[in-house]
C-alpha cells in the first residue's frame, strides 16, 4: 500500500515559491464532502432524568449482549454446549455462562471509604494504575455471582465487560474456567468509501488556556495548512483535497479546570473571569479560521464547559459566536459517530480508553482500543468507574457494527493499525496524540484506510531538535 | 512600477517599522494572494543582500516534508531558522515545501514573535480569513440570519416532558440551532413588541387595535435587523454570563415567545397582553433567579463604558425600577423621553413619576422597565445639568 500522503505529491513544487512572484497564484478549490451523515443519535440525551439505578445500565447490556456471545459460544466450543444461567449450575458439570464481569479491587477508589469517618483515612491520592495482585474476578448476571478462577487474565480485564465463560463449578463454589470468549468484531458494515484520496484531519487535545506557548504556534501552523495558507503549491493543492477536520475533544486546557474562585473569598475574585472564558474565545477564532475553509466537527472532552458523564453532549452554540455563523461548524456527542464520504468513523475522546488504562494491566493505548472493539463495547467501565448517564432501556455503547475508522482522542502518542476481521470487517484503528503536548495530529485517507501523523514545530531558544517523544 | 512598489513595502515595514514581516502578515497588508506575499519577501530578501550582503535581514522558512519518526513516516512542517534550514531540508526524506516564513531585523530567539504577528493580523480581519488564502471552500457559508430567528413558530412545544425514552429526547426537537433560535426568538418577540409598545402609551388604549396592526407588519421588517442588532450585543453579554440560564430558560421563553410573536397573525391587543403579562411573569420569575447574578452583570456593566454612557440616560429616568435582566440593549425609545422630560427634574419626583406609570402599563411597559439597577448612585441630570445623587 503506498502511502500517496502529501510529501510524494507535492515533492516537484516544493521549491517552486522561492522565486519571484508570479502572475496569477492559483486557487484550489476544496474538495466538496461527497456524503455526511451524523450518526450519532444515539449519544444524544434529550431530557435527563436521574432518578434511576444504575442497575438497569448492566441489564440491558447483558440482554443487549446475550444473543451474540452465545453465538460465538457456539461457534468457538461447538453446537452442543450447555448454555447455562448461574442458579442452574451443578458442581462439575462443563457449560458456558455468560454474564458480566466485575473486578474487586483492593485499591479502587471507594467514595464510602473515604468519607468513613471510622475508617480515618486520608482520601488515596489519584495513582496510574489502581490493578494488584490480589484482585478478583467474578462474573454476574440476571441474579447471582460466582467467583472465577483459572484461564482468565484477571489483571487485564475491566469491570462490566461481558463474557461468555466455559468451565465448572468447583466444590468450593468458585467457577473454574478453562476457557472463556468476547463478542469479537461486530458484523461489518458496506465499503461505501471514495475511489480518489480524499484526507480527514484527526486532533484532539489542542489545550487552549494553558500557559504553554510552544502549542500555539505549533496549532496556528496545523490551522495555516489545513486552509491552505502554508506550503508550497503542491501542499496547497493536496490539503484542498483534506474533506473534513474533526476534534476530538480537550480543545480546553487542564489548567482552565481551576476552580479558586469557590475557595477564595468573594471580594478577592469579583472581577476575575473563569480561565475557560479567555480560552473559549481562543477557539472560538480558530475555529472561525477553520470553519472558513473546511467543515469542523468538535468533540467535547474531559476539560471542555459540557457535561461531565459519558455520553458528552456537544458544545452550546453561544460560546462560540463567531464559528457558529458558518454551516460548516459541527458540535457533535463524545463519543461520536458519522458516516463522511461512505466511511463509517466511530470514536471518543479518549476517557474511556484512559478508564480501562487505569484498572487494567493493558499499558498500550492502541492495545486497549483493539480490545474494546473485540469486546464488542465502547466503554465496559462506565458506570462503575467513569461517569455515565443511567440508561434503561438500551445500551448505547454497544458496538453493534463494526465501523471502518475507529479513534480515541487524548492518547500519549500516535499508534495506528488496520485490523481485518474474520467476517470481511477492515477497522482502521487510530490513538489520536494529545496536541498539546506533541504538536501532532493525524491525516487519514479515506480512499485506502491509511493514516500519518503530521506533526509542527516551530523554534525555541534551547533545542533545536524538537522531535517530541512523549512515552509512556 | 508595481514590482518596485511591494519592495519599497517590505523596506518599509522591516527597516523602517523594524516589524516581523511574516507572509501572512504581508498577504493581508498589500492585499495579496499568499503564495504571492511568499515570493514577494523571497524576492526582496534575494535583491537586497545581492545589493547590501551586510545587509541587517534575518529570514525564518518553513520547511515541509516527510520524516521517519518512532516507526511512522511523518509529515512533518517546521519553522527553522535560516541557519538550521539545511540541517532541516537534509533530516527530510522528501521535502513538499519551503518558501520563506518571515524577515525581520533581528535575529528571533524564537518563534513567539512570529505567533503574535499572525494572530494580530488574523484578528483584525477575522471576517475573512481565508480571503487570500490558496483553498476556497464553497461550502463554508455563513447561516443566514432569518434562519436563527423563526423558530417560535415551529417549536410547538406542546409534548416538553412526553419523551423522556431512555433518556433520548425526540432527535428532532432539539437539534442545536433550536437553542439559538430560542434565545433569538425571545428578543426577536422583545423587538416585536417594543415598537409596539410605543405608540400605545402615548396614544388612548381605543386607539391600540390599529396602533398594534400597524406596527405589527413593521416587526417583521424590523426584524432582521432588530435581531443583527441583539445578536451580536446580546450574544456577547449572554456569552459572559448566563449560558446556563439560558438553557434553563430557553424551553419557557420559548412558549411565551411563541405567543407574543403572534401579534403578527392576531392583531388583537386583548390577545396580546395576557401572552405579554404571561412573558414578563415568567421574565420577573428569571429575574428573581437572576438576582444573586444581577451584581456580577453590575460589574460587567461598569467596564463596558460607552454603552453605559449612552445608556445612563435612560436609566436616569427609570431608576429603581422593578427589576434588572440579562439584557438591556432595547433601542433608545425616544418618545418615552419626550415624556419624562417636562417632569422635574428632581429624582424622589421621578421616582413618584415612575412608579404610577409603571402600574399604569404594568403588562405592557413592564419589559422597558426591566433595567439593569446602576451600582454608583451618582449621575449627571440632563435638564438641570447638575449632578444629584439617588437617595
Amino acid at each position: 500500500m503506498s502511502h500517496a500522503m502529501f510529501s510524494e505529491q507535492a515533492a516537484p513544487t516544493a521549491q517552486g515559491l522561492l522565486a519571484p512572484p508570479s502572475a496569477e497564484p492559483p486557487t484550489f478549490p476544496r474538495v466538496p464532502v461527497s456524503g455526511y451523515s451524523d450518526c450519532s443519535q444515539p449519544f444524544q440525551l434529550g431530557e435527563r432524568s436521574f432518578s434511576r439505578q444504575y442497575a438497569h445500565i448492566y441489564a440491558v447490556r447483558l440482554a443487549g449482549m446475550r444473543p451474540g456471545l452465545e453465538r460465538c459460544a457456539r461457534k468457538q466450543w461447538g453446537n452442543d454446549i450447555a448454555l447455562r444461567k448461574l442458579s442452574e449450575l451443578q458442581a462439575g458439570e462443563k457449560c458456558c455462562v455468560v454474564g458480566t464481569l466485575f473486578k474487586a479491587m483492593q485499591l479502587q477508589p471507594s467514595i464510602l471509604q473515604e468519607i468513613s469517618e471510622e475508617h480515618n483515612l486520608v482520601p488515596q491520592p489519584p495513582l496510574p494504575k489502581y490493578i494488584q495482585p490480589s484482585d478478583e474476578l467474578m462474573l454476574e448476571d440476571e441474579l447471582q455471582r460466582i467467583k472465577l478462577e483459572g484461564a482468565i487474565d484477571v489483571q487485564k480485564l475491566v469491570t462490566g465487560t461481558i463474557v461468555a465463560v466455559y468451565g465448572s463449578e468447583q466444590d468450593d463454589g468458585r467457577f473454574l474456567v478453562e476457557d472463556h470468549c468476547f463478542a469479537d468484531l461486530p458484523p461489518p458494515l458496506p465499503w461505501n468509501g471514495p475511489s480518489s484520496d480524499r484526507f480527514v484531519l484527526l486532533a484532539s487535545g489542542l489545550g487552549l488556556g494553558s500557559v504553554s506557548g510552544e502549542a500555539l504556534l505549533s496549532t496556528q501552523l496545523l490551522v495555516d495548512v489545513v486552509t491552505g495558507q502554508l506550503g508550497a503549491e503542491g501542499e496547497q493543492s493536496c490539503a484542498a483535497h483534506i474533506t473534513r477536520v474533526i476534534l476530538a475533544g480537550n480543545l480546553l486546557s487542564q489548567n482552565t479546570q481551576s476552580r479558586d474562585t469557590i475557595n477564595k473569598a468573594k471580594y478577592l475574585t469579583k472581577k476575575t473571569q473563569a480561565a475557560s472564558v479567555e480560552a473559549v474565545k481562543m477557539l472560538d477564532e480558530i475555529l472561525l479560521q477553520l470553519c472558513t475553509s473546511v467543515p469542523v466537527d468538535v468533540m467535547p472532552g474531559e476539560f471542555d464547559p459540557t457535561n461531565y458523564t459519558l455520553p458528552q453532549q456537544p458544545l452550546h452554540r453561544c460560546m462560540l459566536p463567531l464559528a457558529s455563523t458558518y454551516t460548516t461548524l459541527h458540535l457533535v456527542t463524545n463519543p461520536y459517530q458519522a458516516n463522511l464520504d461512505g466511511v463509517r468513523f466511530l470514536g471518543t475522546s479518549g476517557q474511556n480508553i484512559s478508564d480501562i488504562f487505569k484498572y487494567s494491566s493493558m499499558d498500550d493505548y492502541l492495545e486497549i482500543l483493539e480490545w474494546t472493539l473485540r469486546a464488542g463495547h465502547i466503554s465496559p467501565t462506565a458506570p462503575d468507574t467513569l461517569g455515565c448517564y443511567p440508561f434503561y432501556k438500551s445500551d448505547p455503547f454497544i458496538l453493534t457494527e463494526c465501523p471502518h475508522v475507529y479513534f480515541c482522542g487524548n492518547a500519549p502518542h500516535f499508534q495506528s493499525k488496520l485490523l481485518q476481521g474474520k467476517e470481511g470487517q477492515r477497522v482502521l484503528l487510530v490513538t489520536v496524540p494529545d496536541f498539546s503536548a506533541t504538536q501532532t495530529a493525524c491525516l487519514i485517507n479515506l480512499r485506502d484506510l491509511t493514516c500519518q501523523p503530521i506533526t509542527f514545530s516551530g523554534f525555541g531558544a534551547d533545542s533545536e531538535d524538537r522531535d517530541i517523544e512523549v512515552g509512556h | 512600477m508595481a514590482d518596485e512598489l511591494y519592495l519599497e513595502n517590505i523596506d518599509e515595514f522591516v527597516t523602517d517599522q523594524n516589524r516581523v514581516v511574516t507572509y501572512k502578515w504581508l498577504s493581508y497588508t498589500l492585499g495579496v494572494h499568499v503564495n504571492q506575499a511568499k515570493q514577494m519577501l523571497y524576492d526582496y530578501v534575494e535583491r537586497k543582500r545581492k545589493e547590501n550582503s551586510g545587509a541587517q535581514l534575518h529570514v525564518t522558512y518553513l520547511v515541509a516534508g516527510n520524516l521517519l519518526q518512532n516507526g511512522y513516516v511523518c509529515h512533518k512542517v517546521a519553522v527553522v531558522r535560516e541557519d538550521k534550514l539545511e540541517a532541516m531540508k537534509s533530516k527530510l526524506s522528501t521535502l513538499a515545501s519551503v518558501h520563506v516564513y518571515s524577515i525581520q531585523k533581528a535575529l528571533l530567539k524564537d518563534s513567539s514573535p512570529l505567533y503574535s504577528t499572525d494572530y494580530d493580523i488574523v484578528k483584525s480581519n477575522l471576517q475573512h480569513c481565508s480571503k487570500f488564502s490558496a483553498i476556497h471552500c464553497a461550502a463554508a457559508v455563513p447561516r443566514t440570519p432569518p434562519d436563527a430567528p423563526r423558530a417560535p413558530a415551529q417549536s410547538q412545544r406542546g409534548p416538553d416532558a412526553a419523551s423522556v425514552v431512555n433518556g433520548h429526547g425526540p432527535p428532532a426537537a432539539r437539534p442545536p440551532p433550536q437553542q439559538q433560535r430560542g434565545i433569538m426568538g425571545m428578543f426577536a418577540a422583545k423587538a416585536a413588541a417594543k415598537p409596539q409598545d410605543t405608540p400605545k402609551e402615548t396614544k388612548a388604549e381605543a386607539k391600540e387595535a390599529p396602533g398594534v396592526s400597524a406596527t405589527s407588519s413593521k416587526p417583521s421588517i424590523k426584524n432582521s435587523i432588530m435581531n443583527n442588532f441583539f445578536g451580536k450585543a446580546a450574544m456577547n453579554k449572554l456569552k459572559a454570563n448566563s449560558v446556563p440560564e439560558q438553557l434553563k430558560e430557553e424551553k419557557e421563553v420559548e412558549k411565551p415567545s411563541v405567543a407574543v410573536a403572534e401579534p403578527e397573525s392576531s392583531p388583537n391587543s386583548v390577545a396580546e397582553k395576557p401572552g405579554k403579562k404571561a412573558e414578563s411573569a415568567r421574565i420577573q420569575q428569571k429575574d428573581k433567579r437572576s438576582k444573586t447574578k444581577r451584581t456580577d452583570r453590575s460589574d460587567d456593566e461598569e467596564e463596558r463604558d460607552p454603552e453605559n454612557v449612552k445608556k445612563k440616560r435612560k436609566r436616569i429616568k427609570q431608576l429603581q425600577s422593578d427589576s434588572s435582566d440579562e439584557e438591556a440593549d432595547i433601542p433608545p425609545s425616544p418618545t418615552r423621553e419626550e415624556e419624562r422630560a417636562p417632569s422635574p427634574p428632581l429624582v424622589p419626583a421621578l421616582k413618584t413619576e415612575l412608579e404610577p406609570a409603571s402600574t399604569e402599563g404594568s403588562a405592557a411597559g413592564r419589559k422597558r422597565k426591566r433595567k439593569r439597577v446602576l451600582k454608583s448612585k451618582m449621575f449627571i441630570d440632563e435638564e438641570e445639568g447638575c449632578m444629584g445623587k439617588t437617595g
